[in-house]
């Protein structure tokens, strides 16, 4: 597991464009927004976060698009089940890695911006720890999309996982709304990290089995 | 044991021969009751109290929107017994029903579209069971697109099996989050247990009309998956003995 | 000893068989050459032995469960966006990475190690991919195609590789149209059909 993870994150390392193409592109769509609306009509700090939830489900999305596909093309995938038979800990380790160097990363921008367009400084926590718990439920998500599609580019992709993904992102904006009334988060908090647990269990058993139908 | 009796009766060879038989049955059951339940419907029924005429639409949207589901749910189990028991015949039907499906949540998306501007004044309001159906669709498209996207079939027979089973864990999910996120449907007009708000004289064609369809989606069901059947197992010498 | 074993092994695909009751033994110590046309199977054949693809009848026996082998298919499994060096530094522990070197430095690619995988030539690629196999100790080797894109030395270091090795109980299946210089024994998929 251990190898698992430290292969998978110095390949992730030197593949700049995969962790930091998606922050960029989150920097760059929060920076974006306000630039174009009238900002002295609009309330901003009310619907930014909706940006935030947006930006973060196609960063997410971006992040994983190329998640196994490289391994599959290249042979690495066949390598790695004759020396593991099985994929589970590949998956998991993989998903572990894109979450910690991608997804929490991604978090720490939205959360940033939002307390830099409005939010108040003492929910900056709780916005991270949202943001991050949805990314480790998206990146799970999104992975058992690609891992369906491999390398059938993105159409396939978007169709198969976004009906997975939309029930995360009702749930982020139901913390967010409880975040910005200041009630029920802790419950809402506390299905996200049991979701988050559950999910990252299961899915990549899931996962395993798609991709050793890939390379049968 | 189990598997032994469910591949005795599930050979593709004894669906295309029992269908065979059925089929007539099947559509001429269906299309009677269906114009039977539409005529009514639509020429005897009575005009809603507050909706007027406009709420005749109901005949084909709520079918349709009913069937939406089932057919996945059918397809859920023939997934199943594809991924447990290794069923040839159940993946066949999987893809044979997916367009079927496909095209009944489409019906049932545009007939409520159209229902809704005399009603609600817009055709399409971001309501939790519009949206469910809507992703429903989605799921639907991602099934077909997924298994046209492999040469080896057995391959996509398999993934698609997973799809659809992690679909049918996601459907309730997905109603739960909608309906928590917002609602504005009118709850559902028939229950099982406690009666219900439509009136007799709308309801007989309702569920005549349902029933009816229901046939009718069967037999173009056992149409689409016998000559896609029949096409997947082209080598096999039942084929050729059986055209 | 006998390492690995087929009895009866058929295979199709989308109902078409690429191969019917086909039988082979690998004994410790001797090598395998699977012959055959393009499209005849051989590398589902490999793949099937290995376990990667699952057969549609027939057995498959291992010496034990976790018999140790090492692969090479037609994917070099080397990541392009990487150096030589680090490719191995990923393949290979700290054990063995010191060895991993030494074939880096005997297939002539010791001067390009620092360069990206994705700028040198196929056959430069091929050797790279070629060490995962080369500086690993397994109790069988299985091959896909070796030999192409090799020149003549790194073709003839190859062959002596197998030598030494068979010679040490290795196991070693191949596919290949070049003949290799130890000797093995033959299966001809296509006439294996027929």
């Amino acid at each position: 597991m251990l190898r698992l993870i430290k292969i998978e994150s110095s390949k992730l390392f030197y593949k700049l464009k995969s962790w930091l193409g998606p922050m960029l592109i989150m920097i760059l769509v929060l920076t974006a927004f306000p630039l174009s609306i009238d900002i002295s009509q609009f309330d901003l700090e009310k619907f930014y976060f909706s940006i935030i939830v947006v930006s973060l489900l196609m960063t997410s999305f971006l992040a994983t698009e190329g998640m196994f596909e490289e391994d599959f093309e290249d042979g690495s995938l066949e390598q790695e089940f004759l020396i593991e038979q099985d994929f589970y800990k590949v998956v998991l380790s993989k998903i572990f890695v894109y979450v910690c160097f991608i997804g929490v990363p991604i978090a720490l921008i939205g959360a940033i911006f939002s307390v830099a367009n409005g939010v108040a400084i003492e929910s900056f926590v709780s916005v991270f720890l949202s943001l991050s718990l949805s990314n480790l439920l998206l990146f799970n998500l999104f992975a058992f999309g690609n891992a369906l599609s491999i390398n059938k580019g993105a159409m396939l992709g978007v169709l198969t996982s976004l009906p997975l993904a939309l029930p995360v992102i009702i749930l982020l904006g139901t913390a967010i709304r409880s975040i910005q009334y200041g009630n029920g988060f802790l419950e809402i908090i506390s299905l996200m990290i049991g979701m988050g647990f559950l999910i990252s269990a299961i899915m990549p058993l899931i996962i395993s089995t798609a991709l050793k139908t890939h390379i049968d | 044991m189990i598997s032994a009796f469910i591949h005795k009766f599930s050979s593709p060879k004894s669906f295309v021969q029992i269908t065979k038989t059925l089929y007539p049955l099947f559509i001429f059951t269906g299309l009677s009751m269906l114009i039977i339940g539409w005529t009514w419907g639509l020429l005897f029924a009575p005009p809603d109290a507050v909706q007027g005429n406009s709420y005749r639409i109901i005949f084909l949207h709520v079918p349709a929107v009913i069937f939406a589901e089932l057919i996945y749910f059918f397809m859920a189990l023939c997934a199943l017994m594809h991924i447990v028991w290794r069923v040839r015949l159940a993946a066949y039907l999987i893809k044979s029903a997916a367009p079927i499906g496909a095209m009944i949540t489409f019906i049932g998306l545009f007939s409520g579209s159209i229902w809704g501007i005399p009603t609600w004044g817009t055709w399409w309001q971001w309501d939790a069971r519009i949206t469910s159906t809507l992703i429903l669709f989605i799921m639907y498209l991602g099934i077909l697109t997924l298994h046209g996207s492999f040469s080896n079939l057995e391959k996509s027979d398999r993934l698609m099996s997973i799809l659809v089973v992690i679909g049918v864990v996601n459907i309730p999910i997905i109603k739960k989050s909608v309906d928590w996120w917002s609602t504005l449907h009118q709850p559902a007009s028939i229950s099982v247990s406690g009666g219900s708000s439509i009136d007799p004289s709308m309801l007989y064609p309702l569920i005549i009309s349902v029933i009816g369809l229901g046939f009718t989606l069967i037999s173009l069901g056992i149409l689409t998956s016998r000559s896609y059947i029949l096409g997947r197992e082209k080598n096999k010498k039942w084929v050729l003995d059986h055209v | 000893m006998k390492l690995i074993s087929a009895q009866n092994i058929s295979y199709k695909i989308n109902e078409k068989m690429l191969f019917h009751n086909l039988s082979l033994e690998v004994y410790s110590g001797e090598g395998l050459h699977i012959k055959g046309g393009n499209g005849s199977g051989k590398s589902t054949l490999l793949k099937i032995l290995l376990g990667i693809t699952s057969l549609s009848k027939g057995l498959i026996e291992y010496k034990n469960q976790d018999l140790k082998i090492s692969y090479l298919g037609h994917k070099n499994a080397i990541k392009n966006y990487l150096t030589p060096a680090q490719n191995l530094q990923l393949l290979f522990g700290n054990a063995s990475l010191s060895n991993a070197f030494e074939w880096l430095e005997k297939l002539n690619l010791f001067q390009v190690q620092d360069e990206l995988t994705a700028n040198l030539s196929f056959g430069q690629q091929k050797k790279l991919a070629l060490i995962r196999v080369l500086a690993q100790s397994s109790e069988l080797i299985v091959l896909d195609e070796p030999f192409v894109g090799l020149d003549t030395a790194a073709s003839d270091l190859l062959n002596s590789f197998f030598v030494q090795k068979l010679s040490e109980g290795t196991g070693l299946i191949l596919t290949s149209h070049i003949q290799p210089s130890v000797e093995c024994q033959i299966i001809e998929l296509d006439k294996a059909n027929a």
